[in-house]
């Protein structure tokens, strides 16, 4: 029996969403203190089940390594090369902290490679607009930020967590500004919600300190499940191609 | 290729040509003919547009495809090599005119038949003008809707056409260079 | 890698030529025949139907061996129980039943045929049943008139009105040379095969008009240049607006008088009853000296039956007189109302059809110097048949006749004739008839000659005179008469009985015709069924014998191509070609002529069915090549005599090429005539008349008629009879179907929509439509996986793209999507091509209903040429 798919799945979506979760972690580890090994060690197990998942959806799996072939062009290739140098100085960051800002740099370049994955998919409207590059960017960092509070649980890292809140919530609404897409609208609403949920739950911390903790926390999984449901949204149901339209109409004998 | 929107009557026997030549599973249609409505009741127009792989002079599926599988030839045709694609589907979704379709693990699209096409200037045959160097669909087209040919041979039946017609492209503000030319008035 | 030439036939408007690609005895491709292109109309081309030919002979569902039923119970619901069977065994059931019936009587009991045969698809079978039309004539009487389509599905009036007034059995524009088209219905784009497509491609891009009348914005509507929603059925009123227009607001002059009063019977002098006056001695009608105007001559009129109703001196007046006066009410503003088309743009177009008409203009065709009139009026299905029918065809023939378009370069063109003979040359079929119009072989309706007793269940020959007594008239009378009566049979009829064998050959009735459960129903109790079957499907459930015939590309026959043939295939050559066979046939099917020869051998009719081969069963008489009577041929052998006869006549005896030859080149021409496209100047030459526009004779053969059937009792045709009416008025034809909804039961305001159907170019005839690739390319074009609904009107229904609804008559209702399109007319749902399949594999899941099972078979919606048309008052609801 043939198989046959004309669009990207679940699998796929699970790439960004993991690999920008885990990218953001790695980033959100930087700026971590006091500094520690798990953050990363997580990231870098994100990033890895993300691109294990992609490499489910590809169809001729043990050609794995063409991939890399195309670094002039393919996002999808300076992705994999970002991914190939992140893990060593990941496991490196892992086991000695020093390595930790290289680690961080090298996982805003796969993050970076991520959106620009997108932005250069031309055929889908919904994707191709410069705008994709920060909302990915900041929701990278929103997860990776609240899943270090979730982590870590720490003011500093619920302070992160609520500075790239801000930083999504900005990037969406410039993105909601180009792209009109009835498939985003639930998640989209979901999304800012979130966030203002978050940011609510995070400053009711700081007046309630002893409920800080756990807030932060359900700031950190209500920022994740938004940003998750965005991405799966945006990758599998908001994959619209522009259609066809004519710009003219053929003249049938006579005008 | 040019398509001629006014002869063209959505009849799919190009997309029946070409799936029987191409043997492409249930489901894939490597060239089809869209039928497109527009104008509200009783003022509305409906217009059969063939569609497939655009053979694009920048192409986007090129340029994302990480395995290099997806190559431009010298003469304008897009191919793809079945050895070196991967199937991650990239291409598909970088495509803006839904040309490409992941078969069996490996991204597929028109190719202008490209085998057919090689084997008559092999020998010595003129494709768009003898049908043993001509892409299916262009040779079972039963309006001579659909035309195959050399555009900068200004010489050639194609370059003839657009000089007398005045055509579009679709999408065009992609800029991705699309190669079918849809004719639809005679020039001014 | 080798090609094999053939041909297509699988729908009306073929035949195309093809090659097959054969790579190690397997065929692999079908591609044109490139190399006809030189000869074929449409450019050599082939369409979408035949790149289903590979995938056909290899259909996983395919029959391949002889099967018999075990389950004596017949119905829809029981399953036939096939098993297999050798030839021999089923060959023997065959035979037996039928030397049975050779024993008792080849009639029953009311004196119609026990044999019953059944095809389809237009006279398309006949290009692919081999020998077997020999072994029919060799049988005697055979009732063919057990309909699977005809009168309902086809252009039925068109056949008869058009043959009787131009030998039109179909009529085309001349489409190489029209400049201007009104196209009412007529959907070329989607039944005019290669040809129409080609050639109407060609013609847009020389710029032809073309106006498209339709409540629905076809294919067709889509390629022209203009599209009007008329109403459904009323395109009898905007046509006679135009005529209006040309009569009443225009100057006379801009009409072709000189045409008009030469060459048809406008200057011919009706007198007071209605009948033309005629010279008291020669009883030949008298002619004006001026197209228009009275007078008083000595005279005599002649009335039905050769009733003289006035003699002496008589006021007449001329026929063109009487058809200005009779148009006087039919204005645009009148048509407006009916049609719901603007009164201007009806004015614009009569202005634009007179415009574009060129009255005196010339052409001169292969030296010969012609009239040139390029305007010409088309009509689809449900405009030429059914009521309205006989309104519609007389008016298209008068907007030619007044502008003297009529079968001139440009004008309108008939094709084909099937009713008079010789069918293969259509100007040998012109010879002299009474009053100076061409002779029609009418069915008398004299008191002497009337036939009391029907030849067949469908009595053509006793209810519908137009439609003559020849070899497609069975199949071209009333065809559901014969499974309606079944239930019944009216006043003065015989009792219309079951017959004892039927044949079925390339026909789905069960699926096809009108309100197919009942017919179904009937079918089940036909005692002995043979179906040839390429699938299992509706019909042959029912069957008791299935035979596997070899395929379209694995059979052999000649069959001639060229001149001027259905639809647009007009050529500029003629000839013949031969299929053959790419492939041998997969499992046990056989050649259908090898299965003729066979069931002759069995019926002790081997002398007649070679007798009837040498005479021209094959489409060609043998001649010097005949075979002997007591022998038994071989398939190759019979189609090597036929290919050798083809050879001679086409070079006249030069040449005598073998099936070696022909399978080579696989096709063989010489010129054929533009010229012999015309009717026209062999019309002149016999100093002819086109019997337009006045319509005596129709008129004489209903009165008479109508005496014949009420001397008899027979009362139950009268409405019919109204039909016969020498200048046609207008009739509320939607009406007729209201009241059809009425005798169902429902109320017009509570089913107010008007379903229709639509041919599909990538199924019509094609008898293709359990090939997976034929639907997966045919869903690129909106209709094939639902209902058509204009997109506001749903929206007002609350009905969403995509959701199921139900659309009911009062009697039965169907399922199908909804496809919201805006092209339709808010009161028109339309169901294109003709699904609802139960039985046959890959159509039976398609969930695609038909309009077949919501119309209603009865008198009421029942012509007087013995055809109804495909439309129905409905419903349309969400479904639950």
């Amino acid at each position: 029996m043939t198989s046959l798919q004309r669009y990207w799945d679940a699998r796929a979506a699970l790439n960004f969403i993991l690999g920008g979760s885990g990218a953001g972690l790695i980033i959100a580890a930087a700026f971590i203190h006091p500094a520690s090994p798990w953050p990363v060690a997580a990231g870098l197990a994100f990033i890895a089940t993300g691109l294990f998942a992609v490499w489910l959806e590809t169809g001729r799996k043990l050609r794995a390594l063409h991939v890399l072939f195309n670094p002039f062009t393919s996002w999808m290739t300076r992705e994999a090369f970002a991914a190939l140098v992140l893990f060593p100085v990941g496991l490196g960051a892992f086991l000695t902290l020093k390595f930790l800002p290289v680690a961080a740099v090298l996982a805003l370049v796969f993050l970076w490679c991520q959106a620009r994955i997108l932005r250069a998919s031309r055929g889908i409207p919904a994707w191709r607009v410069a705008q994709v590059v920060p909302l990915i960017i900041a929701a990278g960092f929103a997860e990776g930020a609240s899943l270090a509070v979730v982590l870590v649980q720490t003011p500093l890292a619920a302070a992160l967590l609520a500075i790239a809140l801000i930083a999504r919530l900005i990037a969406w609404s410039a993105y909601r500004g180009e792209v009109k897409s009835e498939a985003l609208e639930g998640a989209g609403r979901a999304l800012q919600l979130g966030a203002i949920a978050a940011l609510v739950l995070i400053g009711a911390g700081f007046y309630f300190t002893q409920a800080a903790l756990p807030a932060a926390v359900l700031a950190g999984v209500v920022t994740l499940a938004s940003g998750w449901w965005l991405k799966f949204t945006l990758v599998t149901r908001a994959a619209f191609t522009q259609g066809f339209s004519l710009p003219r109409q053929p003249v049938r004998g006579t005008r | 290729m040019v398509a001629d929107l006014r002869r063209c009557v959505g009849c799919q026997t190009c997309t029946a040509a070409c799936k029987q030549a191409n043997g492409t599973p249930p489901g894939v249609q490597w060239r089809r003919v869209l039928d497109l409505e527009t104008g509200e009741y009783p003022e509305v127009k409906r217009a059969f547009v063939p569609v497939g792989c655009m053979h694009c002079d920048d192409p986007p599926c090129m340029h994302v495809c990480p395995s290099t599988a997806t190559r431009k030839r010298p003469d304008g045709i897009v191919t793809i090599d079945y050895d070196l694609c991967i199937g991650c589907g990239y291409c598909m979704v970088a495509c803006p005119y839904e040309a490409r379709a992941k078969v069996d693990g490996v991204a597929t699209k028109c190719t202008f038949c490209v085998d057919r096409i090689d084997a008559g200037l092999a020998n010595g045959l003129k494709p768009g003008v003898d049908p043993e160097a001509t892409p299916a669909c262009v040779n079972s087209c039963i309006a001579k809707a659909l035309h195959f040919g050399d555009a900068d041979d200004p010489q050639s039946n194609l370059s003839g056409l657009l000089a007398e017609n005045q055509s579009f492209r679709l999408s065009e503000d992609l800029e991705t260079g699309p190669n079918i030319f849809y004719l639809w008035d005679k020039a001014l | 890698m080798k090609r094999v030439a053939t041909y297509c036939y699988q729908c009306v408007a073929g035949p195309d030529l093809l090659t097959v690609k054969v790579c190690d005895g397997v065929p692999t491709e079908v591609e044109p025949n490139f190399a006809a292109a030189a000869v074929h109309p449409g450019g050599g081309k082939i369409c979408v139907k035949a790149y289903g030919l590979v995938q056909k002979m290899a259909h996983p569902d395919r029959i391949l061996r002889p099967m018999k039923r075990t389950n004596p119970k017949k119905g829809r619901n029981e399953d036939p129980g096939f098993v297999p069977v050798s030839w021999d065994e089923a060959l023997e059931l065959i035979s037996e039943k039928l030397n049975g019936i050779r024993k008792k009587g080849l009639l029953d009991e009311s004196g119609y045929p026990r044999v019953a045969a059944s095809f389809g698809g237009g006279g398309t079978p006949q290009s692919y049943m081999g020998s077997l039309p020999a072994f029919l004539a060799a049988w005697g009487p055979i009732d063919m008139g057990f309909g699977s389509g005809q009168g309902v599905k086809c252009y039925h009036s068109e056949h008869l009105y058009g043959e009787f007034w131009h030998r039109g059995f179909t009529v085309s524009p001349d489409t190489p040379l029209t400049k201007y088209l009104i196209s009412c219905g007529a959907n070329v784009e989607a039944s005019g095969g290669v040809a129409g497509v080609w050639r109407h491609a060609e013609a847009r891009a020389r710029g032809m008009k073309r106006v498209q009348v339709e409540p629905h914005l076809s294919v067709t509507g889509a390629c022209s240049a203009e599209w009007l929603p008329i109403k459904p059925k009323t395109d009898a009123a905007f046509l006679f607006g135009l005529i209006h227009v040309m009569l009443h607001e225009s100057p006379r002059e801009r009409l072709d008088l000189e045409f008009l009063f030469r060459h048809t019977s406008s200057p011919y002098l009706v007198g007071a009853h209605g009948f033309y006056l005629r010279d008291p001695s020669t009883k030949q009608p008298l002619l004006h000296s001026a197209l228009e105007g009275k007078t008083k001559v000595r005279a005599v009129e002649i009335g039905p039956d050769d009733e003289v109703l006035a003699e002496g001196e008589l006021e007449g007046e001329t026929a063109f007189s009487k058809l200005v006066a009779h148009m006087k009410a039919y204005s645009p503003e009148w048509a407006q109302q009916i049609c719901d088309l603007n009164a201007a743009t009806i004015r614009r177009i009569a202005t634009e059809y007179l415009e574009a008409a060129s009255v005196g203009e010339t052409i001169e065709i292969e030296g010969k110097r012609l009239p040139y009139r390029p305007v010409a009026v088309s009509l689809g299905k449900t405009v030429t048949n059914g009521w309205g029918g006989y309104e519609c065809c007389w008016a298209r023939t008068l907007l030619a006749a007044l502008v003297g378009a009529l079968e001139v370069p440009g004008g309108i063109l008939g094709t084909t004739v099937r009713l008079n003979r010789p069918m293969s040359e259509r100007h040998k079929s012109v010879t002299p008839g009474p009053d100076g119009f061409m002779h029609y072989p009418l069915n008398p309706t004299s008191r002497e000659a009337w036939s009391a007793r029907p030849n067949i269940r469908n009595a053509y020959r006793s209810m519908v005179p137009l439609a003559a007594d020849g070899a497609w008239s069975q199949a071209l009378g009333p065809t559901h008469f014969s499974w309606m009566f079944l239930d019944g049979t009216p006043e003065g009829l015989p009792k219309v009985t079951l017959p004892e064998v039927w044949f079925v050959y390339r026909t789905n009735p069960a699926i096809s015709f009108w309100d197919t459960d009942n017919l179904a129903e009937r079918m089940a109790r036909f005692p002995f069924t043979v179906a040839f079957a390429f699938t299992r499907d509706e019909t042959n459930h029912f069957a008791d014998v299935l035979l596997p015939d070899a395929l379209d590309l694995e059979s052999l026959q000649l069959i001639r191509i060229g001149g001027t043939k259905f639809i647009e295939q007009f050529w500029d050559h003629e000839g013949f070609a031969l299929r053959q066979p790419a492939a041998a046939p997969r499992g046990e099917a056989r050649d259908m002529t090898d299965v003729a020869t066979a069931l002759a051998e069995r019926t002790g009719l081997l002398g007649p069915y070679n007798a009837a081969i040498n005479k021209g069963a094959l489409g060609l008489p043998l001649k010097d090549f005949s075979l002997e009577t007591t022998r038994v041929y071989k398939c190759e052998e019979i189609w090597d005599a036929a290919c050798k006869a083809a050879s001679a006549e086409l070079t006249r005896g030069a040449e005598m090429h073998g099936l070696d030859w022909w399978k080579e080149k696989g096709y063989a021409t010489r010129p054929f005539p533009r010229t012999a496209w015309y009717l026209f100047p062999t019309l002149a030459a016999q100093g002819l008349r086109f019997e337009m526009p006045y319509q005596e004779r129709l008129a004489r053969i209903g009165a008479e008629l109508e005496k014949r059937l009420h001397e008899k009792g027979m009362h139950w045709w009268d409405k019919q009879l109204t039909e016969y009416q020498a200048l046609p008025a207008w009739k509320d034809f939607p009406g007729v179907w209201e009241g059809g909804l009425v005798a169902m039961g429902g109320k017009p305001e509570d089913y107010p929509f008007w379903l229709l159907t639509s041919r599909s170019m990538q199924y019509a005839w094609g008898a293709n439509v359990g090939m997976q690739m034929i639907k997966e390319v045919a869903d690129n074009i909106a209709g094939h996986r639902g209902v058509i609904i204009n997109t506001k009107k749903a929206d007002t229904l609350g009905i969403r793209d995509g959701q199921w609804v139900n659309i009911a008559t009062p009697k039965a209702s169907v399922r199908a999507r909804a496809v919201l399109r805006q092209g339709i007319r808010p009161d028109t749902l339309l169901l294109l091509g003709q699904f609802g399949h139960w039985a046959t594999p890959v159509a039976k899941d398609f969930e695609m209903p038909s309009m077949n099972k919501l119309s209603a078979m009865s008198l009421e919606l029942t012509d007087a040429t013995g055809s109804g048309a495909d439309i129905v008052r409905v419903s349309v609801r969400k479904a639950a």
